[in-house]
């Protein structure tokens, strides 16, 4: 990741800039919402980006500190992902993560079932106008190379 | 209803926020199929987009907007190989899209 970043150094005209956006080290929130309203919300369950977001921010900081970039300033958002069923948000989510070596077993996959399934339950009970949501929360950040 | 991802626009608006794209060449590491490049590609000179996973970049070259045609180019290809083609001091702008974990 480093080197990654020792890279985007070299590719930058002077008065450059680097944006990074990745997501915080935390899972990410499943959410009903209904008409504007949370009606559930949890940490998603069979989370597994940990390590790979660990790792990024450690590379950054690394970055700042051998003085390659400054960051010059930051800010987090929200970044919420709808659908109108369980099984379409997962499937949108599925392919759009295709690229994750996921690192999930068993165990987990029966309590992601079970969580899903208290989802569509939860909406089901609410009638008309829900939909589920992944909430995720992430970290903007603005870098300039030292030259 | 499809899937709608960010329809608040927290995301666009906290990158402009970080970065002017008037007239800027712009290189987007990790584009996917393209769902961030169309929110700011009409504002750059021009942009470079590239993922190492064809499916997203199909979908993005796919779904490229009329009006950036020429604007925007697509590049299936992991950064390390992209960024050793390249020569130096290309980029006024570089954005690693969810990408850098």
């Amino acid at each position: 990741m480093v080197h990654a970043l020792e890279q985007i150094r070299r590719l930058l005209r002077p008065g450059g800039i680097l944006i990074d956006i990745h997501p915080v080290q935390e899972a990410p929130l499943t959410e009903v919402h209904q008409r504007g309203r949370v009606l559930f919300a949890e940490p998603s369950q069979a989370y597994d980006y940990d390590e790979d977001i660990h790792q990024a921010e450690r590379a950054l900081a690394r970055c700042v500190r051998r003085r390659l970039f400054v960051r010059e300033r930051g800010q987090e958002f929200d970044f919420l992902t709808y659908g109108s069923s369980v099984l379409e948000l997962r499937d949108f989510l599925d392919e759009a993560n295709s690229f994750h070596e996921s690192s999930i077993d068993e165990a987990d996959e029966a309590r992601e079932a079970e969580f899903y399934n208290r989802v569509e339950g939860i909406m089901k009970a609410a009638g008309e106008g829900v939909e589920v949501a992944v909430h995720e929360r992430a970290r903007i950040a603005r870098l300039t190379p030292v030259p | 209803m499809p899937v709608q991802v960010d329809p608040e626009n927290n995301e666009i608006r906290a990158l402009f926020e970080m970065a002017d794209f008037s007239g800027q060449q712009v290189l987007e590491i990790g584009c996917g199929d393209g769902r961030l490049t169309w929110r700011y590609a009409a504002k750059a000179a021009h942009v470079t987009a590239i993922d190492p996973y064809s499916a997203g970049i199909s979908k993005a070259r796919q779904n490229l907007p009329s009006d950036l045609r020429g604007r925007v180019e697509f590049h299936h290809q992991p950064f390390e190989d992209f960024a050793e083609a390249s020569g130096p001091s290309v980029y006024d702008v570089v954005i690693l899209s969810w990408s850098l974990c």
